[in-house]
């Protein structure tokens, strides 16, 4: 489906779709929240009109939000996910920890992110790695099977 | 580890945008990869070598540090 959509679209699209959703979310709310809906759907709008423009420009993050990135630049954005994640995982954390500690009654949001980025983790091992270790060549040689870390 | 993009490069009298549009990637790598600050992937690597007429050992040396890194 993302093939049919201008790559420099891709992104000024994402943001506009699911701030909408939020923005509908906030009307659906009822009563005075539709003002705060509004302004939120302008801010939105402004955000992927925003995006669209960067997207135009020649550096890492234009390529980034044009969806047009390297090899180089996609590292970038996946070590910098990367980081994102490590700030979620220790500020729940701590939430939760401070949570419990307090007795307070929000403490197992925190533990749902914590469960989440941990899950997220696993899975990432299973799917980009671990599973496609395979044996060794040389295990019925009679060679001793050596570590490059050994080496 | 040095390599010899930059000198390749202008060798040929190629600009970063020429160089980078030949291979497909953005200016900005090429920049990084001539400065030392990034190491290119295996293909890319290939890729950089085969454009210049060099094998890729020719190309990048382990055994060189980058000048200024």
């Amino acid at each position: 489906m993302m093939a049919f959509i201008r790559p420099r679209l891709r992104k000024p699209l994402g943001i506009a779709v699911a701030g909408t959703v939020f923005a509908a979310a906030w009307a659906l709310r009822g009563g005075t929240a539709w003002q705060l809906s509004v302004a939120m759907e302008v801010t939105v709008l402004v955000s992927a009109v925003t995006a669209y423009v960067r997207a135009g420009e020649d550096n890492d993050e234009g390529a980034l939000t044009g969806s047009r990135a390297d090899e180089r630049q996609e590292l970038l954005s996946l070590r910098s996910r990367a980081l994102g994640w490590n700030f979620a995982m220790v500020a729940a954390f701590i939430g939760v920890t401070a949570g419990v500690a307090v007795k307070a009654i929000w403490w197992w949001p925190f533990l749902v992110i914590l469960a989440v980025t941990g899950f997220g983790y696993l899975l990432g091992l299973s799917n980009y790695g671990v599973a496609e270790e395979g044996t060794a060549d040389d295990t019925d040689t009679g060679h001793q099977v050596r570590s490059p870390a050994s080496s | 580890m040095r390599n010899r993009v930059r000198e390749q490069r202008t060798q040929q009298g190629l600009s970063q945008a020429e160089l980078a549009a030949a291979l497909g990637v953005s200016r900005q790598t090429v920049i990084s990869i001539e400065s030392g600050r990034y190491l290119p992937s295996l293909p890319l690597a290939f890729a950089i070598a085969r454009f210049f007429g060099l094998t890729v050992d020719k190309m990048f040396d382990p055994d060189e540090e980058e000048a200024g890194t």
